[in-house]
């Protein structure tokens, strides 16, 4: 070993992949969500025009972008591109990004450990959050979406059947 | 014991506390190398005749002490940008504020523009902006009750565009945060009660919201108990030197513990209570504490439980039935508004209904609590709620605390 030894980052391949795959899920996922749920397009009518999302891993991504073009919401992979990043939703670190996603801390328990950055202005921060839980409860099983979010909501046996199957099916068809 | 798997505190404060405090400012002053200090404040703390108490402590051992007593009830930007010229035109080297949470947080906001040499100190809001210490920053709160004298954050208002922009960095945090008895003895009972409660409800907030961790528990378990016992005293008999001293250093205790640990539905919803109605934001937080506790007893009974002992004592705490000891500190927390709603011959309101302004119109017309609860989606606070929050669950804690009726529990949503 030499005076200095750069120690450098592993890059925890299978952390990584899973994370990868988890946002470009979930993007697809609140893309279909805004078509498919009245209370997640809602919220998407109440943010700008031009707004962007994003919600990734510190230092380096993956990254995943939701944007709002024409009234129409759409996932725009991991690339900003230019856009203006209305809120920017950033994970410490990838063991940060793993345990959140794997459902083992929930976003709130997670923002209260300090474990996220937030950048811009609060309302939307907070309204892309409340979009993230619906689509949660969506996707997920009623026992795991429960360690994701605060509280289980009590909707229509209707709304969920008929609105996960949606959301499943424009994620894998990308519509 | 909680013991989260992690958690950050920070509070680099010093702080100088007890009876004639005030007399070790010049030699604080010296220690960072000031020679000219700004002292900021405003109208009614001058009125009062504390500016005077502290220019004389100032005068015998300082040349060039400036003040300045233009900071309005709410920050504006406009005068954080006017003080912040006047600080370098007369060649200031310090910050001195002695006042509430507005003058507090005009003088954070002075201290970013000064110390950055900015323009415009909007470029710094949000979390993370500043990146190196400021100019040094000595507090002396008049209030026992916001607790800013040791908190991270400021928020200044931009009245001509309707904007409140939030400053967040630990670089916000003064130097030195000077508690003096003398400062507090001119609040009038029914200040005293409303700041008062604002302390407690930082303190109660702090201990059972998300970001609780042993350090801030600490904080805040010695700040119930300070306040819990002071409050009363102090609002009976304004002038107990003792009974004032403890209850800054309650509010500083509480300060710094929800500084770590942020608040919950208290502070959500008498936030957006303000925003919309105007209410005060100490009365906001002694009306809606008791509710706040109720709203999430079904989450946290075990931990608010562990609340009745620093309040109360252990003879109440052992002679009230296990299964009652959370319904208890409700219970103490409504008789004590009770209590000083009588000290205060009214004026210390009990639910929302009973807010009048100075016109005896109601200040919460019942038909702006939709308005309330929709306001209160856009505020940061509900993040860190057990308990989560949407429109219809504002709605019902808003209306119990409009009645001044218990919650009824049995309504609140679980899942």
């Amino acid at each position: 070993m030499g005076l200095v030894d750069v120690v450098r980052a592993g890059r925890k391949p299978f952390k990584r992949a899973y994370v990868a795959v988890f946002l470009w899920f979930t993007g697809r996922a609140i893309q279909a969500a805004a078509k498919v749920d009245e209370q997640v397009r809602r919220e998407f009518d109440s943010l700008p025009d031009d707004f962007t999302f994003s919600l990734g891993v510190l230092p380096d991504g993956p990254w995943m972008l939701i944007g709002k073009d024409k009234g129409r919401v759409k996932y725009l992979g991991g690339n900003p591109g230019g856009r203006r990043i209305y809120i920017r939703l950033a994970m410490k670190n990838i063991e940060t990004a793993f345990l959140i996603l794997s459902f083992r801390e929930s976003t709130a328990l997670a923002t209260a450990r300090n474990r996220l950055i937030t950048e811009g202005e609060v309302p939307h921060a907070l309204a892309m959050i409340r979009v993230m839980d619906i689509v949660e409860v969506y996707l997920l099983p009623k026992m795991i979406a429960r360690l994701a979010i605060k509280r289980y909501p009590s909707w229509t046996p209707g709304r969920k059947v008929f609105g996960r199957i949606g959301i499943y099916t424009r994620v894998l068809l990308g519509i | 014991m909680d013991l989260p798997d992690y958690y950050e505190f920070c509070c680099r404060v010093k702080i100088v506390a007890g009876h004639n405090a005030l007399e070790k400012i010049p030699v604080l002053l010296a220690d960072k190398g000031s020679k000219k200090p700004l002292i900021i404040t405003d109208k009614g703390v001058v009125g009062a005749g504390l500016i005077d108490i502290v220019s004389r402590v100032l005068q015998d051992r300082l040349a060039g002490t400036l003040i300045a007593d233009n900071v309005p009830p709410d920050s504006d930007i406009r005068i954080v940008h006017q003080l912040a010229q006047l600080y370098r035109d007369s060649g200031c080297d310090a910050i001195v504020a002695v006042g509430g949470g507005s003058v507090m947080d005009t003088a954070k906001g002075v201290n970013i523009v000064v110390s950055e040499n900015a323009s415009d100190l909007m470029a710094f809001s949000g979390a993370g902006a500043l990146k190196r210490p400021l100019k040094p920053l000595i507090a002396i709160p008049t209030t026992a009750g916001t607790g800013s004298e040791v908190t991270q954050v400021a928020v200044i208002k931009d009245h001509e565009k309707h904007l409140k922009m939030a400053f967040l960095s630990y670089f916000l945090l003064p130097d030195v945060s000077v508690l003096d008895p003398r400062m507090t003895m001119t609040m009038p009972p029914f200040v005293t009660a409303m700041t008062g409660m604002d302390a407690l409800s930082h303190a109660m907030e702090a201990y059972y919201c998300l970001q609780k961790n042993p350090l801030s528990d600490a904080h805040a378990l010695s700040a119930v108990n300070m306040i819990y016992r002071y409050l009363p005293i102090v609002a009976d008999n304004p002038l107990d030197p003792n009974g004032r001293l403890a209850m800054s250093v309650g509010a500083c205790l509480a300060g710094i513990a929800f500084s770590n640990s942020m608040t919950g539905i208290v502070h959500n919803l008498g936030h957006a209570s303000g925003s919309v109605c105007g209410v005060p934001h100490g009365q906001a937080m002694a009306i809606l504490l008791p509710y706040g506790l109720e709203y999430n007893m079904h989450k946290c009974e075990d931990t608010i439980v562990r609340l009745l002992l620093p309040m109360a004592g252990e003879a109440v705490y052992h002679d009230t039935v296990k299964e009652q000891r959370p319904q208890k500190v409700v219970s103490l927390i409504r008789q004590l508004n009770e209590d000083l709603h009588k000290m205060t011959d009214g004026r210390h309101a009990r639910c929302f209904g009973e807010l009048k302004d100075r016109e005896q119109k109601p200040t919460v017309p019942r038909e702006a609590l939709p308005r309330i609860a929709r306001a209160a989606l856009l505020d940061g606070a509900s993040m860190y709620n057990p308990e989560d929050t949407d429109y219809d669950d504002n709605l019902m804690v808003l209306e119990a605390a409009w009645e001044g009726h218990p919650l009824d529990r049995s309504k609140v949503k679980k899942g």
